[in-house]
């Protein structure tokens, strides 16, 4: 027996708990177990009604520790360690038993479910006894914060961070920033071009005396925990030192070989060896693709070197990769999206009938610095068509490919025959959908705009798309098939183009980048939120957070809204300057050390220093995360990790297992 | 000699003899013997799902079990069957509901069924078991420039759901190819010939066989290659029907793929039946036979 | 107490050993009827009689001649976003209105499938020529002769079964059939 003085509190939630356990039952019973002085049932714990019961109790009966039974600790730990805390007690003295989500939402046994309740409650009351009060430890934060993926929601949070005086790391992987937005041509709903709204960002971010920026590279390793990150940057070869090249580009004219551009003109064009991907590329330097770079396989050609005006030579073909170590105290993942690939659907044809195109192929096509200059033509480049047909949800909304609507592919469909009306007057566009989503801003009026300029708009998804024509005015064309379900009848439509609008898809390797930050992503590869409603940006690893379509599929507004939240966030806990880490951390009992060292290399936090004066080994309490893998490692049981002690959880084991515990132990009603 | 339990199905017997003598004869110059199950019963087609789906099941295990008492693989010439028995294969090792109400029945005739066997078409013991090299290596008289229509159908690649496989196969071309010829690519080559709908959808099933050889005759085919008797009866037996019921005048050959392979393996074609068409297949032999002497 | 269950129901009963998602998880998308090689000559599309069958149009379901035109070329399963095993509902609704006696009068496929499966009973193979009245009536008189013609071509060349075959094991095949379903006074 102790001297502790216990408050039991079984909350009702309602019906939530009450519906089940019986828990006038439950309370009356703990007030009977030993060291409880005041056992309570109450509707809403949670509440301010609820919460001042216990401040009240602890001031007027003198209590010491405090049971709440109630919901997960998810939820309200955070309540009732500060009604403790108001009440004068310190917070880490209150322990939750969930006779929720463990207990009354799991069973509709209302015997069974009042007996765990008991043996959960019993639990906590147990176990609070061996409670020790703890004091969160600040740590403080590194106002430096790292931004993975130069797209437009990295962008944006790169430019809200460093506008408001914080300095920001921008990594990404291609030589320029600007992402899948950098080749779009126009953007819906309102038909602003691309480039124009991106380029002053990219620009500014460029100029940005608070932005370092790095690209043709890639995060190699991350280590440390939030406000003190330490990540390893690979900095890869360009090939061209930036400190004296002046971007003008001779090098690029100058080099005598093409290769077909496979990102950013998505197959439809070439680039030079050495290149920018784009005109407006940030930063201007060039990159030399090693691959297909005739120096590099096979010793020959140099005309870029030769041509190069400045002095020194800007090209350094024995340039090698960097690796850049950075301190940031958090980092926001705004690593994008790629597009399906529309091979896996063979019937649609595309790879095997010529004049079917995906989407970004298209894209490019339209774009006025494009391949065909802005012109809509057919793989000929010559021809322009007459007809084109658009077919929505290309693998997505698919049991067989992706579940998942893409969000954004029934507006860029809408924008794709906006942009056919305009170039080709007289074409005959067709877009064959399942279901018309268009729920942004301006976006049913932009819906609206196309039926009047005249799209014929095919309730259906397309079955096949084929050229063995039938009847003769279907020779020479690409035929859908669709049913056009709204008159109930099946329609082959002959037309001149198809255009696939393929799935938004998680980038290929987002998993091995989830590992590698240490968060989580779905089956789909979108990296996981917080919380789906209430918490988008922030992950369940404290100091990474997410923006963009790496979260899920979305359009530019969202993705800017969402760079700007993970920026706002940041922002909000560098002006804090430090944060309370949790006190559940390890010590090591010293006297009781024998100096075998295990546990200092098991540490994945480099936490655990080795006197070698005294042979022992001490943890920092600093840099130690709580994760409990010295505690369990230490062969001799001397390390302890706080607010999980032996004694506490072997009391926790014990109040469980109270009613098939020997008479003995068991107290008298 | 590797030996598997064949069960011809009922249309083999007189409808497509030709497919019977020609699968089983260039199968065995090819190593592999296919032994006729004995007192194998009818799979029931179709049709027998219109009636009782259990019932269906157990008429199809009947032959599962024969073949599995004899320890063989199970192959089929026919599409429908092979379906049938594939599926109904597929269903017994999953389900073992299924499976005991099926050998509650099959102890009438001293049979049960395991699940130990696999079952294929007769064109994937070429494909698969034999090997395309293997068959290529065997042809003596290759069917140069001569252009082979590939007709799978569907019941050889659906509803097996393969994604690729069943959307875009390609091992029927692999095969022509083994023989010589030429590969037609035939884009409705995956299209239903309309199957039994010929009896109880004449116009329907009629309008299909037309789409059909329509495209083949598009794509310039000598001959279209099948690998199911109710698509060569189809499109062969009805292309007079065609005809007749669309003012059209289609004279295009239909032969079954081992009546082609026999050819070009030099069987005498007689013995693989050729000559038994009613569409006369003396135009595809013309230029065969010319390309021959030179 | 029980309740009767509704025409959707009874159908989704019948599916119970299918191995596609259930029928109510119909997008409407449309791509089993863009598929279908024959949806032209049906009354309704087989995404119309999906719905019509989600929505316990039981008599119109009953009145379409939809699911006798079905093919089982199996192109809308292999497609369906759903994963619906539709060409399996085709089958179900086929032996619903064959159970119920209930179809279009003009149709040949119900006495068809009837008939093909007296025969399997009875003799353990099929014999083409019994099939024939159960089609021929549905014809007109050129299409008659059209086949008679077909038909006899076919006989001179030596592919037209001439007498029907029977199994050895005939017996044990009855009792075996007798044993999933009692077949009454069948022999």
């Amino acid at each position: 027996m102790s001297e502790e003085k216990i408050g039991v509190y079984i909350c009702h939630c309602g019906t939530n708990i009450a519906k089940v356990v019986d828990v006038e039952d439950v309370a009356e019973w703990a007030g009977n177990q030993p060291n409880v002085e005041v056992s309570r049932e109450y509707k809403f714990m949670c509440s301010s009604l609820g919460q001042d019961l216990i401040e009240e109790d602890i001031k007027e009966k003198g209590l010491t520790r405090i049971v709440v039974s109630s919901c997960s600790p998810h939820m309200h730990e955070k309540t009732f360690r500060t009604a403790c805390e108001r009440g004068g007690l310190n917070p880490f003295l209150v322990e939750m038993a969930n006779i929720r989500e463990h207990n009354s939402w799991t069973t509709d046994d209302k015997v069974a479910a009042t007996q765990k309740a008991k043996a959960l409650t019993n639990a906590a009351i147990e176990r609070v006894v061996h409670h020790q009060p703890l004091e969160q430890l600040p740590v403080e934060i590194n106002p430096n914060t790292l931004v993975v993926g130069g797209g437009i929601a990295g962008i944006t949070a790169a430019l809200e961070l460093a506008n408001g005086g914080r300095h920001v790391y921008l990594v990404e992987r291609e030589p320029s920033i600007g992402g899948h937005m950098a080749q779009l041509d126009k953007t819906f709903p309102t038909l602003d071009c691309s480039a124009c709204i991106l380029t002053p960002k990219m620009v500014d971010v460029g100029q940005h005396p608070n932005i370092t920026l790095l690209t043709w590279s890639e995060v190699e390793k991350v280590d440390g925990f939030i406000g003190n990150f330490t990540v390893n940057i690979r900095k890869k070869a360009r090939y061209v030192n930036e400190e004296h090249c002046t971007g003008c580009g001779i090098c690029i004219e100058k080099c005598p070989f093409n290769v077909v551009d496979d990102i950013f003109e998505a197959g439809m064009g070439d680039r030079k060896v050495i290149y920018r991907p784009f005109p407006q590329a940030v930063p201007k330097y060039p990159v030399i693709d090693k691959e297909n770079c005739v120096y590099f396989q096979k010793g020959k050609c140099k005309a870029c070197e030769k041509f190069c005006p400045t002095e020194p030579n800007s090209i350094e073909f024995d340039q090698e990769d960097e690796i850049l170590t950075v301190d940031v105290g958090n980092i926001i993942l705004a690593t994008g999206f790629q597009l399906f690939d529309s091979t896996n659907i063979p019937q649609y044809g595309y790879g095997r009938l010529q004049n079917v195109f995906t989407g970004i192929e298209f894209e490019r096509m339209v774009n006025a610095s494009g391949p065909t200059d802005g012109k809509i033509v057919l793989r000929d480049k010559k021809t322009a068509p007459k007809s084109v047909a658009i077919i929505h949800c290309v693998g997505s909304r698919d049991e067989n490919y992706h579940k998942y609507c893409s969000k954004i592919c029934c507006m860029y469909s809408l924008k794709f025959a906006h942009l056919v009306h305009e170039r080709i007057p007289d074409a005959e566009v067709y877009n064959c959908y399942i279901d018309m989503r268009t729920p942004g801003k301006g976006y049913e009026e932009f819906y609206n705009r196309l039926l009047e300029e005249g799209t014929h708009f095919i309730r259906g998804k397309v079955a096949e798309v084929t050229n063995a024509a039938r009847k003769p005015e279907e020779e020479g064309k690409l035929i859908v098939q669709v049913e056009d379900t709204l008159i109930g009848r099946q329609r082959r439509v002959p037309v001149d183009m198809v255009i696939l609008s393929p799935a938004m898809e998680a980038q290929p390797d987002s998993k091995e980048i989830s590992q590698l930050f240490k968060m989580g992503c779905d089956f789909d590869g979108f990296f996981t939120e917080r919380h789906p409603k209430l918490d988008p940006v922030a992950t369940m690893t404290d100091g990474i957070l997410i923006a963009g379509a790496c979260q899920g599929p979305k359009d530019v507004p969202d993705s800017v809204a969402q760079g700007a939240a993970a920026a706002a966030r940041v922002a909000g806990l560098i002006n804090l300057g430090t944060v309370m880490m949790e006190p559940v951390r390890a010590s090591i009992h010293q006297e009781e050390c024998s100096g075998c060292r295990i546990c200092n290399n098991m540490c994945p936090y480099n936490a655990i220093v080795f006197h070698a004066d005294r042979k022992v080994s001490e943890v920092i309490t600093a840099l130690c995360q709580g994760c409990g893998t010295c505690v369990a490692a230490c062969p001799s049981g001397i390390i302890s990790g706080a607010h999980f002690t032996n004694d506490q959880l072997f009391s926790q084991i014990e109040g469980i297992l109270w009613d098939v515990r020997p008479e003995k132990e068991l107290v008298s009603a | 000699m590797k030996k598997f339990a064949y069960f011809p199905g009922c249309s083999l017997e007189k409808l497509a003899l030709s497919y019977n003598n020609s699968s089983v004869e260039t199968s065995r110059m090819l190593g592999v013997e296919l032994q006729e199950l004995e007192d194998w019963n009818c799979c029931g087609a179709t049709t027998y799902f219109h009636v009782d789906q259990l019932l269906a099941y157990t008429l199809v295990a009947r032959n599962l079990a024969m073949a599995e008492k004899e320890g063989l693989d199970l192959v089929a010439p026919c599409s429908a069957c092979y379906k049938n028995a594939y599926f109904t294969n597929k269903y017994i090792k999953e389900d073992a509901d299924l499976a005991e109400h099926i050998n509650y029945a099959l102890e009438e005739d001293d049979l049960q069924f395991q699940g130990k066997i696999n079952v294929h078409h007769v064109i994937e013991i070429f494909v698969n078991e034999i090997g395309v090299e293997e068959v290529a290596a065997k042809v003596t008289n290759p069917l140069e420039g001569l252009r082979v229509a590939p007709y799978y159908g569907c019941q050889i690649v659906r509803p097996k759901h393969n994604g690729m496989e069943s959307e875009n196969p390609q091992f029927f071309e692999a095969l022509v190819s083994a023989m010589g010829a030429e590969a037609v690519d035939f884009p409705e080559r995956l299209r239903c010939c309309g199957g039994s709908l010929i009896m109880t959808s004449r116009h329907a099933a009629l309008d299909m066989v037309r789409t059909l050889l329509q495209s083949a005759v598009n794509c310039g085919t000598d001959v279209i290659a099948t690998a199911c008797p109710l698509c060569q009866v189809n499109l062969e037996c009805y292309q007079l029907q065609v005809n007749d019921e669309f003012g059209t005048n289609f004279k295009l050959p239909v032969l079954y793929f081992t009546q082609l392979l026999g050819l070009a393996m030099g069987l005498p074609p007689k013995k693989i039946g050729i000559g038994s068409e009613l569409v006369s297949v003396a135009p595809f032999f013309k230029k065969y036979l010319s390309k021959q002497v030179s | 107490m029980a309740t009767k269950p509704t025409f959707s129901q009874e159908i989704s009963n019948l599916l119970y050993a299918s191995h596609g998602k259930p029928l109510k998880n119909c997008i409407h998308c449309g791509t089993c009827s863009g598929s279908c090689p024959v949806a032209n000559f049906m009354d309704q599309t087989p995404r119309r009689l999906i719905g019509m069958i989600n929505a316990d149009l039981k008599e119109d379901v009953l009145d379409c001649n939809t699911y006798w035109f079905c093919a089982s070329c199996y192109q809308c399963n292999v497609r369906c976003p759903a994963q619906i095993d539709i060409a399996d509902v085709m089958y179900a609704v086929k032996r619903y209105s064959i159970w119920h006696k209930t179809y279009k009068d003009d149709l040949v496929g119900p006495t068809f499938s009837e008939t093909f499966v007296k025969t399997i009973i009875r003799s353990g193979r099929s014999y083409e020529p019994l099939l024939a009245p159960t089609y021929m009536f549905s014809m007109g008189i050129k299409e008659v002769l059209q086949e008679a013609h077909m038909a006899t071509q076919m006989m001179l060349k030596g592919r037209m079964p001439v007498l029907p075959t029977k199994i050895k094991r005939l017996d044990n095949f009855k009792n075996m059939i007798r044993r999933i379903i009692p077949m009454g006074g069948a022999k």
